[in-house]
């Protein structure tokens, strides 16, 4: 499996120069699969850019949503392949009982929200209610299983090839809980992440802020990290980062997240902040998972000046190169764009 | 491998570990799945983790009592009609607490609905307050029903 990361950041885009090298497109996250295949988890605002890189000759798509937060769907009515006709894209997410899932996404693409509706889709759209069963889709198992956030709001799990990737954006697991005591049956998402390859997990809060946060559906990191050691996953990507966090902020973040998964019981290179384009192989899940980590894979061409020249940029080049986030894991950083 | 309890569970239990107020968490089929410090304060007995007694076996423990002191139908109690009709139910009965005593309470229970189905119910319970003819009868009561040999080491004491 490859995980590549095309929208880190929680609650609102947050496209800022402050925030550029973790980037502030909304959460997503696309999977490719030993066959070659594709999931996507999410549609925040990173699928525009995922899906102006996809080729237009891969078949079908499968789009699975953890739940409907605007961050969390809001790149579906820009999502390119949307609009070529004859794709066939199924998209999976929570069931409520209030309304079918089709009816809910359908309240957003549609007036007066947006300019089009679900049905004027040239591409053929499904929609599938994601069920607290096992299902296939090509040569991955997948699970869903409701968790701790606000409203009907799923968490995935992908096994694939012997690795498992569990993806858990927005969870809030230690509300009202004691994570380092409760029983494993208590804990919302457990079994979900239960020894993951990779865990990616909400991180939204500091511990200083959580508290004026509780109850919001998002996770401190003391809790995204108990959580972590917990379920025993091999390799943590703490993602969903909050709008007002900058880039120097996270920094900051990744180095007081290290020392506290330390603290955890937790060994280096474990760690890492979610960016934008952050792309993670898995291999099988094994004591030693080979994990190779890398930014930019697609070949990103600098632009000579910092400043975006709109129009006429490349729509996947960013105004500025990604470097490796000091302290946080064995990422290996792009060129930093030339001034 | 332990198996994941349902959200509604996991979410409900955390509400009541964060309340004052004395409350139990029913699973499936009534089984006592938590219940919350307030509670154990009343009952006079912390909660055990993982020991999930049955209907059968925390009624017996616990009570409810009827009036008369006796143990209530079990197939009467709220708890197990909010369990088996997924309708909330509120009484008044007595409860047995750890020093052998009794409590007259009002319960109510809510049945708690995930969208899989009904999975237990939440019962609430706050003390009542006797009056004093109230509690003069159930002290008679409970001196009749005592074994002959804890009347007879009473009345040697002259209390």
């Amino acid at each position: 499996m490859k995980i590549t990361i095309w929208g880190a950041r929680g609650s609102v885009p947050s496209p800022e120069p402050e925030t550029m090298r973790y980037g502030g497109n909304t959460s997503c996250v696309e999977v490719a699969l030993s066959d070659g295949s594709t999931l996507i988890l999410d549609a925040g605002t990173g699928i525009r850019s995922l899906g102006l890189a996809r080729p237009r000759a891969q078949q079908p798509i499968t789009i699975l949503l953890t739940h409907l937060h605007l961050d969390h769907i809001q790149g579906l009515m820009f999502f390119a392949p949307a609009f070529e006709p004859g794709a066939e894209i199924a998209v999976w997410g929570p069931a409520s009982p209030e309304a079918s899932l089709h009816q809910r996404i359908a309240r957003y693409i549609s007036a007066p929200l947006a300019p089009v509706a679900v049905r004027e889709l040239p591409s053929q759209v499904s929609f599938r209610e994601a069920e607290p069963v096992e299902w296939r889709i090509g040569p991955a198992r997948i699970r869903a299983q409701p968790v701790n956030h606000r409203g009907p709001t799923l968490g995935y799990r992908i096994e694939d090839g012997g690795a498992v990737l569990c993806y858990i954006p927005d969870h809030e697991p230690g509300l009202g809980a004691q994570l380092e005591q409760l029983g494993e049956e208590w804990i919302s998402g457990f079994e979900l992440a239960r020894e993951a390859t990779l865990l990616i997990h909400d991180c939204q809060y500091t511990d200083e802020e959580y508290p004026a946060h509780v109850g919001w559906g998002h996770s401190s990191m003391s809790d995204a990290l108990t959580f972590a050691r917990r379920v025993g996953a091999q390799q943590v990507v703490l993602f969903h980062h909050d709008p007002l966090h900058t880039d120097e902020f996270l920094d900051s973040l990744a180095t007081v997240a290290q020392e506290r998964w330390r603290q955890l019981g937790g060994a280096d290179g474990q760690l890492t902040l979610a960016r934008e384009r952050l792309e993670i192989e898995l291999g099988p899940s094994a004591t030693s998972a080979s994990r190779a980590a890398r930014n930019g894979a697609r070949p990103v061409p600098l632009p000579a000046a910092t400043s975006r020249t709109p129009a006429a940029a490349d729509p996947l080049t960013p105004a500025v190169a990604y470097d490796a986030c000091p302290g946080v894991g064995p990422l290996r950083g792009g060129r930093r764009a030339a001034a | 491998m332990s198996v994941q309890r349902p959200l509604e569970q996991i979410l409900a239990r955390n509400l009541l570990s964060s309340i004052t107020t004395p409350a139990f968490l029913l699973g499936e089929g009534g089984v006592l799945l938590y219940y919350n410090e307030a509670a154990a304060a009343m009952l006079g007995r912390a909660f055990e983790e993982g020991v999930n007694l049955s209907a059968r076996e925390w009624t017996q423990v616990f009570g409810p009592l009827g009036e008369d002191g006796r143990p209530l139908d079990y197939e009467q109690l709220p708890a197990v009609l909010t369990v088996r009709e997924q309708r909330p139910y509120h009484g008044t009965f007595r409860i047995r607490v750890v020093d052998g005593g009794e409590r007259k309470v009002a319960a109510s229970a809510i049945p708690v609905v995930g969208l899989g189905g009904s999975t237990g119910a939440i019962v609430f319970f706050w003390p009542v307050r006797e009056r004093a003819d109230e509690a003069a009868q159930r002290s008679a009561r409970a001196w009749e029903h005592r074994p002959p040999d804890r009347r007879a080491s009473r009345n040697r004491s002259g209390r």
